[in-house]
């Protein structure tokens, strides 16, 4: 067995990785109207050949590729600033609702039908 | 007449001619033989001579060999390791992908393929393999490669891919000699200009032009590095200077030993070097497929049981056909559009229904 002819850092060409939080594992991508420029890195292509049958997870993206997830979060957020790709955020957890306001609308329930 | 007889110096004179003739004679002969054997010394000086020049060379062949099959086994093993270590770094990029230790990995992983290449070239020069099967790959991919294994990999810039393909023979090959000149390119220009690296397709094959900002080479160097690039190159590890400059004997190497060509002899329109590296027909190939044709996904329905989905316990096997999405695809989402008069018709029924309901529910039973 042998190691990859392209390593992974010169796909994204020795750039750090990105630091925001725009991409997760569960953050979902689509592909855009935009069409494809005639020249582009054969990871990236085949990045947008996944992701044009529907929205697909990072994480799924990173399975399919066999690219370390750090690197893949490189190329989503290089197509999706170039608008090849749309994202999706994930659905925010839901908030922690005060305990007092519970606590007030359940005694209002019980002093209504209690 | 008779005085002359009783002349003390005439007898001294008949006695003295044989004498001196004899002495003369003898001399001469003294004389030749001294010479023939001055003769036989001088030839074998030169026999012994030859004989020494000879042994001097045999046994600089013998150290030479020696040397090589030294330095052969020794970088095998180094080989061998960078290998492994390789395995090991893509494992652990794997692993700990979205963590931020990916970027310590990462620079690992290009020291790593740096120490490779070293222990390859050396390889090379002592005869030995390049220790790696590959299969086919795109011309851009073995460019990449390339790239991939020099210090300053940033300063390359690929400006063309070309649709054509090396067969795996000739993979391995074709990189480290990019590579070795690529590392040259790097060395011999300034800090932050870009090497700049086109393909481009000839009658006889393809071509992988290099073109550095740097100085250039003067005459000297340029016949220096002909002859290193050339069949007829040394072959010997000892002849490339202290420290020794392997660049362009490993490319020689394996230039003749792969069947493709390189030549530095132009000079690049940035005033430095431009390297051309001739691949011929015989080493391209058509492109490969792609190991795993990226399929586009369908909704969950697409997936068809089948015959053999379970398994030998009788449990369920799992069968994935492609890359499954969480949501429904566009089209799925666009069907249940309605037009606004359905849409009114619908919340109509839903009111008459609801109040129906409510009046059904008043009139029939108290839900009290």
């Amino acid at each position: 067995m042998s190691a990859d002819l392209v390593r992974p850092y010169v796909i994204t060409n020795g750039r750090g990785l990105p630091d925001n939080d725009q991409f997760n594992l569960i953050t979902l991508v689509t592909t855009s109207d935009q069409p494809r420029p005639s020249q582009l890195d054969p990871e990236k292509r085949s990045v947008l050949d996944l992701c044009s049958g529907g929205l697909l997870s990072v994480a799924e993206i990173a399975g399919h590729m066999k690219l370390p997830i750090g690197i893949v979060k490189v190329l989503l957020s290089d197509l999706s600033s170039d608008g090849y790709l749309v994202v999706r955020a994930p659905v925010p957890p839901a908030q922690l609702v005060d305990v007092s306001l519970l606590q007030e609308v359940l005694n209002g329930l019980q002093a209504r039908f209690g | 007449m008779t005085h002359y007889i009783q002349d003390p110096a005439l007898w001294a004179l008949i006695a003295g001619t044989p004498l001196a003739a004899t002495v003369i004679l003898r001399e001469r002969r003294a004389r030749s033989k001294t010479r023939r054997e001055k003769a036989a010394i001088e030839s074998r000086y030169a026999e012994l001579e030859n004989s020494y020049a000879g042994s001097v060379h045999e046994a600089r062949i013998r150290a030479e060999d020696a040397t090589k099959s030294a330095l052969k086994s020794a970088m095998r093993t180094l080989q061998g390791l960078a290998n492994e270590q390789q395995l090991a770094i893509s494992k652990a990029q794997g692993k700990y992908g979205e963590h931020y230790v990916l970027q310590d990995l990462l620079e690992i992983d290009h020291m790593n393929s740096q120490f490779g290449r070293r222990a390859q070239a050396i390889a090379v020069l002592c005869d030995g393999w390049l220790g790696r099967q590959r299969a086919d790959a795109s011309v851009y991919d073995v460019v990449r490669s390339a790239k991939g294994r020099i210090r300053h990999y940033t300063r390359v810039e690929i400006r063309s891919q070309s649709n054509f393909a090396m067969t795996g023979r000739a993979v391995e090959p074709v990189a480290l000699a990019l590579a070795e000149l690529l590392d040259n390119a790097t060395s011999y220009s300034a800090p932050d200009s870009p090497i700049d690296i086109t393909t481009r397709t000839v009658p006889k094959g393809v071509c992988i032009i290099i073109d550095d900002a740097g100085v250039g080479m003067n005459e000297e160097e340029k016949k220096r590095a002909d002859y290193l690039l050339s069949p007829q190159g040394p072959t010997d590890i000892t002849a490339l200077g202290n420290p020794p400059q392997f660049g362009f004997a490993v490319i020689g190497v394996l230039a003749a030993r792969y069947g493709f060509s390189v030549s530095v002899d132009s000079s690049s329109p940035y005033g430095g070097v431009r390297a051309v590296v001739l691949i011929p027909e015989e080493l391209l190939t058509s492109m490969p497929e792609p190991e795993e044709a990226p399929t586009p996904s369908r909704p969950l329905e697409a997936a068809a049981p089948e015959n053999s989905t379970s398994t030998p316990g009788g449990l369920p096997k799992r069968s994935r056909k492609g890359s499954i999405s969480i949501v429904p695809t566009a089209d799925s989402t666009r069907a249940p559009a309605r037009t606004e008069a359905e849409t009114a018709s619908i919340m109509a029924a839903f009111q008459l229904g609801t109040q129906s309901g409510r009046s059904a529910n008043t009139e029939g039973h108290d839900p009290q």
